[in-house]
């Protein structure tokens, strides 16, 4: 009987070990988001943080790829006008939600962009992605080393952004993100929802010009 | 030259085959490659930078309304051979491809259906897009001279 004592002790204490490497690796794993942020049928809980005022009454979610080419012309043609008129002035506000299909680059930069975010640089690092983009997809311009070098630009501390990079620690909520867009019926990129709590939701697909958006806001508010 | 089209396009038929497919082969590859959106509103719109791709689908379009029915002439009236037809519809499907894809709904159909191959297919086409287009129009241009050539002997037209 007395034998098996120190044998149940090594069992007790391996358990133990176990329990709180577990417990570590999920503690290192968490991240501060508000689980319960929706915006009409899209959960944006996991999406990017809303650019402009939370209390805008209308919200834009646009369903994006970093690798995409559409998204680019979007980004450069059609959003400044919108931020001008819409997000800038109060009217409206902004979520990004990563919908990364294209190519295995397109996730690393989506995980990229919410390790930025640790650092509260989430849209300076998206609207680098955006204006660094090369128009090829999964050609390099988008892997692990040109992401860090993106996130060096910005005075990011490298330590912390590699280590989360590295582990891909934002891997599901890119993940999540995804589902949320084949959920909401989005077929490609980018695309839209205009939400209001008065006026539903209205969906835009592709790189729509800024007349579109204007009318659709203009007639919402 | 210009008899050869005369021939060919003073017959009604093939006027209206070559309008027709010019107008949708254009419409089509404009609304994929989103110089035209028709939901919620019908819009054109041209993006700084897509100059080029929207020339390369303008000829694309007007080489395929040419040579296809130019080709066809051949094979209803002169019994000729298939083969340039077959390249000139190959060259017309080549270039419609080349773009298609990227990262609207058919480059992400393809990529839901066919998983990594349908990826690599769609950064293919969609990297080497203009290359693709312009190899495409490179064909029907050789399948237009060689037609035409072809049809001052079929057609014994002295010039």
């Amino acid at each position: 009987m007395n034998k098996k004592i120190p044998i149940f002790c090594i069992i007790a204490i391996s358990i133990i070990i176990v329990i709180i490497a577990s417990m570590y690796s999920s503690i290192d794993k968490t991240f501060d988001v508000d689980m319960t942020r929706t915006h009409g049928s899209i959960s944006t809980a996991m999406g990017s943080p809303i650019l402009g005022d939370p209390l805008a009454p209308i919200t834009i979610v646009e369903f994006g790829d970093y690798q995409c080419h559409q998204c680019y012309n979007w980004f450069h043609n059609t959003k400044p006008m919108i931020m001008r008129d819409y997000i800038e002035t109060g009217k409206a506000n902004l979520v990004f939600v990563d919908f990364a299909f294209l190519g295995k680059d397109s996730a690393k930069a989506a995980q990229a962009t919410y390790c930025a975010n640790d650092q509260n640089m989430y849209w300076e690092y998206h609207d680098s992605l955006y204006i660094l983009q090369e128009s090829k997809i999964d050609n390099g311009w988008a892997s692990s080393e040109r992401l860090k070098a993106f996130a060096f630009n910005l005075n990011l501390d490298m330590k912390l952004f590699d280590e989360c990079l590295d582990s891909e620690k934002y891997s599901k909520r890119v993940q999540y993100n995804s589902q949320q867009a084949r959920d909401n019926g989005v077929k490609g990129t980018p695309g839209f929802f205009i939400i209001s709590s008065d006026y539903g939701q209205k969906q835009i697909s592709g790189a729509q010009p800024y007349s579109v958006f204007q009318k659709i806001l203009e007639s919402m508010i | 030259m210009i008899k050869i089209f005369k021939i060919i396009f003073s017959n009604f038929k093939f006027l209206a085959i070559s309008l027709t497919i010019f107008s949708s082969m254009m419409l089509s590859l404009l609304f994929i490659s989103e110089f035209i959106f028709t939901d919620p509103y019908f819009v054109t719109h041209m993006p700084s930078g897509s100059e080029l791709g929207f020339i390369l689908i303008i000829m694309l379009s007007g080489l395929s309304a040419l040579v296809i029915p130019m080709n066809l002439f051949r094979i209803i009236n002169l019994k000729n051979s298939k083969q340039k037809m077959s390249t000139s519809i190959f060259g017309t499907t080549v270039g419609s491809v080349a773009g298609a894809c990227s990262c609207g709904p058919i480059g992400f159909s393809m990529i839901s259906t066919f998983g990594s191959v349908g990826a690599t297919a769609t950064a293919f086409l969609t990297n080497y897009e203009i290359p693709i287009r312009i190899i495409a129009i490179l064909i029907l241009l050789i399948t237009y001279f060689t037609t035409i050539k072809s049809l001052k002997t079929e057609c014994r037209i002295n010039f």
